[in-house]
């Protein structure tokens, strides 16, 4: 579904990616694992067509990224490390602006929004501007208008940081229905335990190479649900653990 | 504990040097060039208007006659860098400045209030490319020491302006400051630069399904609605268009009244691309690239833009403008409507092909007009081709627009 094929980037002398390749099927969550600077973003940027690689091809549901641009664009979602938004904009008009642009059925789009502002915990605050809005719930937002359209790939740069417990749990269950029902997701992180609890697949990038892939047998499977200092921030939160 | 920075530790000098190295680098090469020959040919056409003038007063009335010309012609500058920065350093300290977070830094106030006014003087010696024009008009006709002199005058005197203008700015500032005990001033500024509004709420939004260009049709319009910055640049095209409207009830020649009214319709027409650069500048980055829309899209949104604002020109001015005869209606709404897209035309390449340097932008559609200006007055009809030039060289970069990078 996602193919990174021989993916290269420079900034002047110094190479963000070299010669990384990756692949994501369909139903997959690869997690992307690294240290700052590791060229985690820089992969999903170059995959989601915000910059051009030096050399390397990205296919996302067999559409070249470089050659048919906005056909490879309807079929990608992309949750950005740090988002950017129409500040003066509320967030049900970004999301609404989002659907119309991506040709989404006006009332599905809005049902769709709807409850996944509700189950992130942005229901009474979407009319209010965006400027107004915390870290976390611009992250939220972008999370929302990245899976707005069940696109078939899914790019999660860094998605969950900034995200309450209550948020975070949220959007993990909404990322796995999301594989079960077949899109392909590449989720980057630097924090090892949510991509232990998350993911089929890791993929460890080093100083801009991927250099080891491992399955989920490698590193065992973490108990499911909330853990119990997650249950406790529920509780105390009025959601239901 | 560390050491307070003082105005003796080197830190701001190597920091001033290092922005304006910086922004010097964020400008490629061809654009750099463009600028340096654009200032070039700014000087060259002021050397050219004042130079005949100069030379008659220097005959008739002496050099020192010449002298005192150059002189107001450089106070007159100098008072103008005065209020740009002014203006300039009250905006930045309302709005918060740039940079680090200021006040948590360990900063002697004095210093930190010079290099604020620093940074908002940083773009007078723009004005140093008309004072280069009328000092090379001068040359020949007054004594090169007298020009040596006014010259260091001058640059002295800019310093002076844009130091006394960002005081002006200061103060007003601090007027409007609620006033805070054990507090220096540039403090008491600081801390309530950009100060958060009260939570707003908007009406609820309207969702529907349309083509991508309707959405940005919409979208540009909220904005426009949403942010009084943006509200007061579409007001400008708007103020000229009606302008030129009213122009037509003036006393005097018809030719008069048809010389104004083409000129404030002109006028309203670079308003509408200043209010399409900034709205190019407003797409933030990242949020429009990934959706599928590609350049064509933006472009032909923002375009359409302007083919309404030249539509809305030609229909009012067609009313207007009914005592004219039907030839000259014909072609003063030909004119003034194929002006008003191209300029905007114009303002759209620049605003999207420079993303996101609107101040660039700005200032290349500023150059260009004038250099179209000055090119229809020396040769009727050449103002045409320098316009259509720009626009053609200005869309070369237009591909590229799916990877501009913030930068």
């Amino acid at each position: 579904m996602l193919h990174i094929a021989h993916l290269t980037r420079r900034y002047g002398a110094i190479a963000a990616l070299e010669d990384a390749s990756l692949d994501v099927a369909p139903g997959e969550i690869v997690g992307l694992l690294g240290a700052n600077g590791a060229g985690k973003s820089t992969l999903l940027r170059t995959a989601a067509g915000l910059q051009p690689p030096d050399a390397g091809t990205v296919t996302i549901d067999g559409v070249d990224l470089w050659s048919s641009p906005i056909e490879a664009k309807r079929r990608l979602g992309y949750a950005a490390e740090e988002p950017s938004f129409y500040e003066e904009l509320s967030a049900d008009e970004y999301l609404a602006f989002i659907a119309t642009v991506r040709g989404l059925d006006a009332a599905a789009a809005r049902a769709r929004a709807a409850a996944l502002v509700d189950a992130l915990g942005l229901t009474g605050r979407t009319t209010e501007p965006v400027h107004q809005f915390s870290h976390g719930m611009r992250k939220k937002l972008s999370f929302v208008a990245a899976v707005l359209h069940r696109p078939p790939v899914l790019l999660c740069d860094e998605a969950l940081e900034g995200f309450d417990a209550g948020g975070a749990l949220a959007a993990k269950g909404e990322l796995r229905a999301l594989a079960s029902s077949g899109i392909a997701v590449l989720f980057s992180s630097h924090v090892t335990e949510t991509i232990e609890r998350l993911c089929d697949r890791a993929v460890l990038l080093h100083q801009g190479r991927v250099v080891r892939v491992l399955e989920r047998a490698a590193w065992g499977a973490p108990p499911s649900g909330p853990s119990p200092l997650e249950r406790e921030f529920l509780v105390v939160a009025g959601s239901t653990p | 504990m560390p050491a307070l920075v003082t105005s003796r530790t080197p830190a701001f000098q190597g920091l001033e040097r290092a922005l304006i190295r910086r922004r010097l680098m964020q400008l490629d090469p061809r654009l750099r060039v463009e600028l340096g020959l654009l200032a070039l040919l700014t000087a060259a056409v002021l050397f050219w208007q004042v130079r005949v003038p100069l030379d008659g007063l220097a005959r008739s009335r002496g050099p020192f006659a010449a002298i005192g010309v150059v002189a107001v012609a450089w106070l007159i500058l100098a008072a103008l860098g005065s209020v740009l920065a002014g203006g300039y350093h009250a905006r930045r300290l309302r709005a918060g400045p740039h940079g680090p977070e200021w006040l948590s830094l360990p900063l002697e106030s004095s210093r930190l209030e010079r290099h604020l006014a620093w940074e908002s003087c940083s773009r007078l010696p723009w004005l140093a490319v008309p004072a280069l024009g009328v000092l090379a008009a001068a040359i020949g006709l007054v004594p090169a020491w007298w020009l040596a002199l006014l010259a260091a005058a001058f640059v002295g005197l800019l310093r002076v302006a844009g130091g006394l203008g960002c005081a002006v700015g200061y103060r007003v500032v601090l007027a409007a400051t609620e006033p805070r005990a054990r507090l220096h001033p540039i403090e008491r500024v600081l801390a309530v630069a950009a100060p958060r509004v009260a939570r707003r709420r908007v009406s609820g939004a309207r969702w529907r399904s349309a083509p991508p260009w309707v959405a940005l049709l919409a979208k540009d319009l909220l904005v426009t609605f949403r942010v009084a910055a943006m509200r007061r640049t579409a007001a400008v095209p708007i103020a000229f268009g009606v302008a030129s409207l009213l122009a037509w009830q003036l006393p005097g020649e018809p030719a008069f009244r048809h010389f104004v009214a083409f000129a404030l319709s002109l006028l309203a027409a670079a308003g509408l691309a200043e209010w399409l650069i900034v709205l190019a500048g407003s797409d933030p980055f990242a949020a429009l690239r990934v959706l599928p829309v590609g350049v064509m899209t933006v472009w032909g949104a923002r375009a359409i833009w302007a083919v309404v604002g030249a539509l809305g020109l030609v229909a009012t001015q067609a009313i207007a403008a009914r005592g004219l005869s039907a030839h000259a209606l014909q072609l003063f709404l030909a004119w003034s409507g194929a002006a008003t897209v191209a300029i905007g035309v114009l303002g759209i390449n620049y605003g999207v092909t420079l993303f996101p340097r609107v101040d660039v932008a700005s200032r290349m559609l500023g150059l260009s007009l004038v250099l179209a200006m000055v090119a229809s007055i020396m040769l009727p009809l050449s103002g045409w081709i320098i316009l259509l030039t720009a626009v053609l060289h200005s869309a070369r970069r237009l591909p590229r627009w799916a990877w501009l990078e913030e930068t």
